[in-house]
């Protein structure tokens, strides 16, 4: 009797004890919701406060967070900052938001914001948005969550500069500690956080358990296998290994469009593409300002968008066409019909003496929209007389010959708008921008411009500034806009329920991350 | 000792030759436009960026002493770290190297399943009747890797066919989704394979067909099968051995556009993406080892010679 009274109590406990185990373990695999995002390409570094591209940007978006975000109507809105005053045209406080904590559970304080932007500005980090930011004369932290920042002058794109990723918070206390190393590791206070990462192959990510808003991300992990190759992203689309991908261009999203299942959200961008054009190499045509004047004025930017992107995108403006400002759409370059405009461009050639301009035009291989925008561009400038020779050749050696040596004549490329119009013309400035010095005239009247157009609150007065400036850029025709960039994600709706801001300031295309919800 | 005496030679010319592949792949990264600061950066690469970019991975140092460093971790078993993740290297190369390998086996099964019967039977078909073969041969020889790549791909990304493309999974974790993943890219790489050893045997049978110990056995009176088992097959395989170990020693040295199309996660895709990063300990130790891999397997081969025809190691007495 003892012996199968011991069975019997052993075998309860046993049963008790799995019963537990399944009660504990059988949700949380159950509540093991995953989505999938087939990202296009490999971050090119780790660093937040560094690295210049979209393909790092967006990984960061995923675990780092901002003080501030823009919103869809490119308003500055609250993010670890709960909220901010500005207590004079160049003072601000901040509050910082309470329960914010990085995925190591640290509470988000004063001296991470302090130390971060700190970090920016600091010459050793070589962060290419130091400029951005302004300059900052003091911050202090009132307490553990208030700081406040005085700037030497008045910024008003101050507060969008701190909603782009490039400012985001880092754990400044574990970075100078030595148990983070911002330049081999992602330690944010965003929605997800770091769980495997196989170079060149894929991410996997799981939420933030300290994230501060409850309930979010809906999905428990992200998975992003990186699928450089457009046609592997839309077979993984299509037999829904992915659950989400982004594509440059609107081909993909129009084939996939035909299958169950499959949706694409266009999202307008501050973004446009953009033409770089040499004025001050002895070797470039372009040296002459008639040349570069009739390029301009031959371009056929309604072609680009008709072309390349099927009548999907829009022709742009230095001051981008998301802001809705009148700024540049008067200028003789937009408004007038293309046949004037090539008859004005080869005038203007026959005055420079130089009918048939020969010149190189480059387009980064990497990024096959530039390619076709190239040859839409050839085909245009030949109207009036250019005889352009295209180059397809690999990113690092373009952004060598072109921002370096600026051993080019013009080059395609696309630039980031962000949330305020004066933020994206700064760069006219070769003083200011100094990525551009190479190849871009100073003009001293178009920098003082720009100059005072980064201390005026929007209005009227600022508007007719950004008029004459637009007016100046185009006269001078060195740095070109052509048109919009447009981002589709496309996404499996039996899988992912996504949402999509439908105007994105600060490349931030996934802004709303934490509310993709996956689907049963 | 006339292995030894036979193989001496070989392994120091093997030395010196792997010595002067990595001055080579060391002095090309740095004279190739475009660095790690320019792709970190972007166009905001301002002279004093790219200065402190390079003092961070001690690329201000002499070239010279660059080299010597890196010659000196590598002794020590270093093969450095990757400029964008700061992790060794050499693990991430260990990790990759069963997803080439198993690429480079389905390959060379492929190549050899289909290549050695068909070479055989055109070669001892004769010119007349071994058309088909050299169709399949040329066909095979003359499509680039990437043509016949991108069409397979456009193919099953289109149609939903049961072979997949991208989306790699490890035999360990799901074998089946494992071969759906790489049948796909395997068949890509194997079609010149298979034209290489179709051809390659069927001149090696055609030539030793002519020899006088074939005509000899036939006037012997031995059948047809014993002529090819014992006669052909062992005096035509030396060539056959040549190319098929040339071949496989291509296939593991890292597969890289076929990799690079299909998104499979092995070392060719890896030492690419490094080399459009400029990140120097990649491209490295990516192109180091496959000179190493490359070079063994050729010793390898030289040692096959020896076995199968003891003339060739008797030669190193002479």
């Amino acid at each position: 009797m003892n012996i199968r009274s011991s069975i019997n109590k052993a075998a309860a406990t046993a049963a008790l004890g799995l019963g537990l185990a399944a009660t504990c373990v059988l949700p949380s695999l159950a509540q093991d919701k995953t989505i999938t995002w087939g990202k296009p390409a490999e971050i090119t570094g780790f660093d937040v406060h560094v690295a210049g591209t979209v393909a790092a940007w967006e990984m960061y978006q995923m675990i780092y967070e901002t003080l501030l975000a823009a919103d869809e109507n490119l308003e500055v809105q609250g993010a670890l900052a709960e909220s901010w005053e500005q207590t004079s045209p160049t003072s601000y406080v901040f509050k910082i938001r309470d329960g914010a904590a990085f995925s190591n559970g640290r509470a988000v304080t004063a001296a991470d914001v302090i130390g971060s932007l700190e970090r920016i500005k600091d010459p050793e980090t070589a962060s290419y948005w130091s400029h951005q930011l302004g300059d900052i004369a003091k911050m202090e932290a009132i307490d553990d969550h208030t700081v406040s920042v005085e700037l030497a002058a008045p910024h008003p794109a101050f507060l969008p500069a701190l909603a782009h990723i490039t400012a985001a918070i880092l754990p400044i206390e574990e970075l100078k500690a030595g148990t983070f190393d911002p330049t081999s590791q992602l330690l944010g206070s965003g929605p997800f956080m770091v769980e495997e990462h196989k170079q060149d192959e894929s991410w996997t990510l799981v939420r933030n358990p300290h994230y501060w808003r409850k309930g979010y991300p809906l999905a428990d992990r992200l998975e992003a296998p990186i699928i450089p190759d457009e046609s592997a992203r839309m077979a993984a689309l299509r037999d829904g290994r992915i659950d989400f991908t982004t594509f440059a261009n609107p081909d993909a999203p129009q084939m996939l469009s035909k299958e169950d299942n499959i949706e694409s959200k266009p999202q307008q961008t501050t973004n446009y593409y953009r033409i770089d054009v040499n004025a001050l190499s002895d070797k470039s045509a372009f040296k002459d300002k008639k040349v570069r004047q009739a390029m301009n004025l031959a371009l056929d930017r309604q072609a680009i968008n008709d072309f390349v992107f099927a009548g999907t995108s829009d022709v742009d403006y230095p001051v981008p066409a998301a802001f809705g400002k009148d700024a540049c759409r008067s200028l003789d370059t937009y408004a007038m019909p293309r046949e004037e405009r090539i008859e004005k461009a080869k005038a203007l050639l026959k005055e420079a003496g130089n009918e048939n301009p020969e010149v190189g035009l480059i387009a980064a291989s990497s990024n096959p929209v530039l390619g076709r925008i190239a040859q839409v561009v050839q085909q245009s400038l030949g109207d009036a007389g250019f005889e352009v020779e295209i180059e397809s050749i690999p990113t690092a050696e373009y952004l060598q010959r072109v921002f370096t040596d600026g051993d080019f004549d013009m080059s395609t490329s696309w630039l980031a708008g962000y949330t305020d119009p004066s933020m994206v013309i700064a760069w006219w400035n070769p003083e200011f921008a100094v990525w551009n010095q190479v190849f871009q005239e100073n003009v001293p009247e178009l920098s003082a411009a720009l100059d005072e157009v980064k201390t005026m609150q929007g209005g009227a007065e600022r508007d007719a500034k950004l008029s004459e400036i637009c007016a100046m850029i185009d006269d001078g025709a060195n740095l070109l806009s052509l048109v919009s960039k447009t981002d589709y994600v496309v996404y499996r709706d039996d899988q992912v329920d996504v949402t999509v801001a439908e105007k994105s300031g600060s490349s931030n295309t996934f802004q709303y991350i934490s509310e993709f919800k996956p689907l049963d | 000792m006339r292995l030894i005496a036979y193989l001496l030679p070989r392994i120091a010319a093997a030395l010196i030759t792997i010595l002067g592949v990595s001055v080579l792949v060391f002095l090309a990264l740095r004279l190739i436009p475009g660095g790690y600061a320019d792709i970190l950066l972007g166009p905001f690469v301002t002279p004093e960026a790219r200065a402190t970019i390079a003092e961070r991975y001690g690329l201000d140092q002499p070239v010279v002493l660059q080299y010597f460093h890196w010659l000196v971790s590598l002794l020590q078993g270093d093969f450095g770290v990757s400029m964008v993740t700061r992790k060794p290297v050499l693990d991430e190369f260990l990790r990759r190297a069963p997803v080439t390998i198993e690429l480079a086996m389905i390959a060379l099964v492929v190549a050899l399943s289909f290549g050695l019967p068909l070479g055989i039977a055109s070669g001892t078909a004769g010119r007349s009747r071994g058309g088909v073969a050299r169709f399949i041969g040329a066909i095979g020889a003359s499509v680039p890797d990437v043509v016949l790549g991108s069409v397979l791909i456009f193919v099953f990304s289109v149609w939903s066919l049961w072979l997949r493309v991208g989306g790699y999974v490890p035999f360990s974790e799901d074998p089946v989704g494992n071969l759906r993943v790489m049948l796909l890219p395997g068949l890509t790489l194997s079609v010149f394979g298979v034209a290489l050893v179709l051809r390659t045997t069927r001149d090696a049978v055609m030539r030793v067909m002519t020899e006088g110990y074939i005509t000899a056995a036939v006037a012997r009176g031995e059948r047809p099968r014993d002529i090819i088992r014992l006669h052909v097959l062992r005096n035509a395989s030396i060539p056959v051995v040549t190319v098929v170990t040339t071949y496989f020693g291509f296939l593991l040295s890292g597969a890289v556009v076929v990799e690079v199309l299909f998104s499979i996660p092995g070392i060719g895709l890896y030492t690419f993406s490094g080399l459009l990063n400029r990140d120097y300990a990649i491209v490295q130790a990516g192109v180091l080892l496959a000179a190493v891999v490359f070079i063994t397997i050729n010793m390898l081969a030289d040692v096959l010679y020896a076995a199968i025809d003891p003339r060739v190691g008797a030669g190193a007495k002479r």
